[in-house]
């Protein structure tokens, strides 16, 4: 397991998204997590029960910072009041890094409250990778730009998703949180082999590892992290590690939520793979 | 927002606000995306200008999947706020304020927190979304944006007695803190709140489909013969209604608006009929139960002040 400038030299284990439903458990039964992820959004308030919570945690477990509404990807600059809240949180979790998703969300002040997918461009390039060394900038802490699931593809492209995001990470100088779902989820919808893109990204800046579920419709798969993961998830996960080395594992889980034990069981049948990969890699 | 000229789009923030004014569109009543595209083209048209197909969806397809999860994603938040006032309304006239609405007030906002903040005065405006239920929804829906703002405003730090009284003794006005939220209704709303609360209980624990039915009936509240004074707080990270009498909700107000303690208590007994030693207990009892709640504060400090 090695740290590394993107996780502020920070080594983190297996660990599981802190959801509502398991607050009892966690606060009352103190379990054995690595760490925790936290929706960032669900803290950034001046008050009340969600802070007092997330105090408690903190007093026992590690937390790391994961966004879903910074929208790199923004033509629009950052919003000034909303890095001061997200600056303000960290100082409170002492998150060693903080990531968020390799999309856009809002144009001219109107929010769409979803992870929007990017046309690749050039052009989308320079203004996403100014944006995420605004972040950092301001943050004073190392970034890590989550890949996506998506169901649309743009006529504008001019690469592929996977050379996307990696113009888009040397330029900012900044990590990766790697979704093998998400990069599983886009490899059905848009017919590429996965294989692909984890051989196409530069595995040194890998942060973190996300794995989740996701369900299958007739045409498509749509990201609902509200499945176990599935074995071809595994495989990525297994082939990414071996790439990548031992890195801070997470399984999302939001939607369906089973108990706590469950969704850590889950989590930690990572631990399943990670000799075999590392020997491999070796 | 900028209506894009020329497809597909120039520039990226051209991209951007083209895809969101797609998302944005309302979808039919069968839930999905509207086939005409705002200036009557074909919306498969207009779409595949931006969008690739597959071999199993079509642009129009796949920028529906889009459009669908923006009108579940902020109507699930708004049905979440706003429990009450779709109990009243009913799904199908829930679903049309929505619409109506956040065609209005889309979210300027990063957080879905802030989505509803003006549900009540949308509803007060457009009174023919709520027919015939129109009081009672503007009182539910004032008293669900309250509940929100007492669940995580801030708090700062409580004036003691001590601390009271020199206020008092100097004439200053006192603070009172952010999440107490006044309201003035014609509906028992905190009855309503409380059988809500228990019906979704029962919902929950009971999955057969009569309990359902029987329990997703709309609901309603007689009109009360004199308005009801109301304040919603919260204790221990709990939310709480606590019924005032009128005179004590003047001078809650009268506080809040920044008025002298002496003023704010000639203020709420102008047209009382109490006398003057009746009036300072009643004052002494209000302020020392209000004291003990903690309503009391310094005033806020500035806006880059940290949280409490």
């Amino acid at each position: 397991m090695s740290g590394s400038r993107f996780t502020n030299h920070q080594e983190l284990g297996i660990g599981i998204g802190l959801r509502v439903p398991h607050y009892q458990h966690i606060l009352e039964k103190k379990p054995v997590v690595d760490w925790f992820e936290i929706i960032s959004e669900n803290y950034m308030v001046d008050a009340g029960r969600p802070l007092h919570v997330l105090d408690q945690i903190l007093e026992q477990y590690r937390v790391v910072q994961h966004g879903v509404s910074m929208y790199f990807g923004n033509a629009d600059r950052p919003n000034r009041e909303h890095l001061k809240k997200l600056k303000s949180l960290t100082k409170r979790t002492k998150t060693p890094w903080l990531s968020d998703h390799l999309c856009w969300g809002s144009v001219d002040g109107t929010y769409s409250h979803d992870l929007l997918p990017m046309p690749y461009t050039w052009e989308a390039v320079e203004s996403t990778a100014r944006n995420i060394k605004e972040v950092q900038d301001f943050l004073e802490l190392p970034v890590a730009v989550e890949n996506l699931s998506s169901y649309a593809e743009f006529t504008s492209s001019e690469m592929n998703e996977w050379q996307f995001l990696s113009e888009v990470v040397e330029r900012a100088d900044c990590g990766i949180l790697l979704d093998v779902n998400n990069i599983y989820v886009s490899s059905q919808n848009h017919s590429f082999d996965p294989m692909d893109y984890l051989r196409g990204v530069p595995h040194h800046r890998v942060a973190q590892i996300h794995i989740a579920g996701h369900t299958r419709h007739a045409t498509h798969i749509l990201d609902t992290h509200d499945h176990p993961v599935c074995d071809p998830v595994w495989k990525l996960y297994a082939e990414a590690i071996q790439r990548c080395g031992m890195t801070a594992t997470l399984l999302e889980w939001d939607d369906r939520i089973p108990s706590f034990e469950d969704v850590h069981r889950e989590a930690l049948k990572a631990e399943r793979f990670i000799p075999q990969a590392l020997e491999k890699a070796a | 927002m900028n209506e894009v000229a020329t497809y597909p789009p120039d520039s990226l923030k051209d991209f951007q606000r083209l895809m969101l004014n797609a998302v944005r569109r309302p979808l039919t009543a069968d839930e999905s995306m509207q086939p005409k595209w705002n200036d009557g083209r074909p919306t498969q048209e207009v779409a595949s200008a931006f969008i690739r197909p597959n071999d199993r969806m079509t642009a129009f397809d796949r920028l529906e999947v889009y459009n669908q999860q923006y009108w579940w994603r902020l109507t699930a938040s708004l049905q979440e706020d706003f429990r009450g006032l779709h109990a009243v309304i009913g799904d199908e006239a829930f679903d049309r304020l929505v619409v109506a609405y956040l065609e209005e007030h889309p979210s300027r906002s990063w957080t879905l927190r802030n989505l509803g903040s003006q549900l009540p005065s949308f509803v007060e405006a457009h009174p023919e979304f709520v027919r015939p239920h129109f009081n009672l929804a503007i009182d539910v829906a004032r008293m669900e944006w309250a509940r929100v703002v007492a669940f995580d405003d801030p708090a700062w730090p409580e004036l003691d007695a001590s601390q009271l009284a020199t206020r008092a003794a100097e004439n200053k006005p006192l603070a009172l803190q952010p999440y107490v939220q006044l309201l003035t209704v014609q509906h028992p709303v905190d009855k309503l709140m409380l059988r809500l609360k228990k019906r979704d209980q029962l919902m929950a624990s009971n999955t057969a489909s009569s309990a359902h039915r029987k329990h997703s009936r709309p609901m309603t509240a007689a009109r009360l013969v004199r308005p009801l004074h109301l304040v919603v707080h919260r204790i221990n990270f709990m939310l709480y209604y606590k019924r005032l009498a009128p005179e004590a909700m003047l001078l809650l107000r009268a506080l809040q608006e920044g008025k002298s303690i002496e003023a704010a208590c000639s203020l709420a007994f102008e047209k009382s009929k109490a006398r003057p030693k009746q009036q300072a207990a009643k004052i002494q009892e209000w302020f020392s139960s209000w004291m003990q709640l903690g309503w009391f504060c310094e005033c806020p400090p500035s806006d880059d002040a940290t949280s409490a």
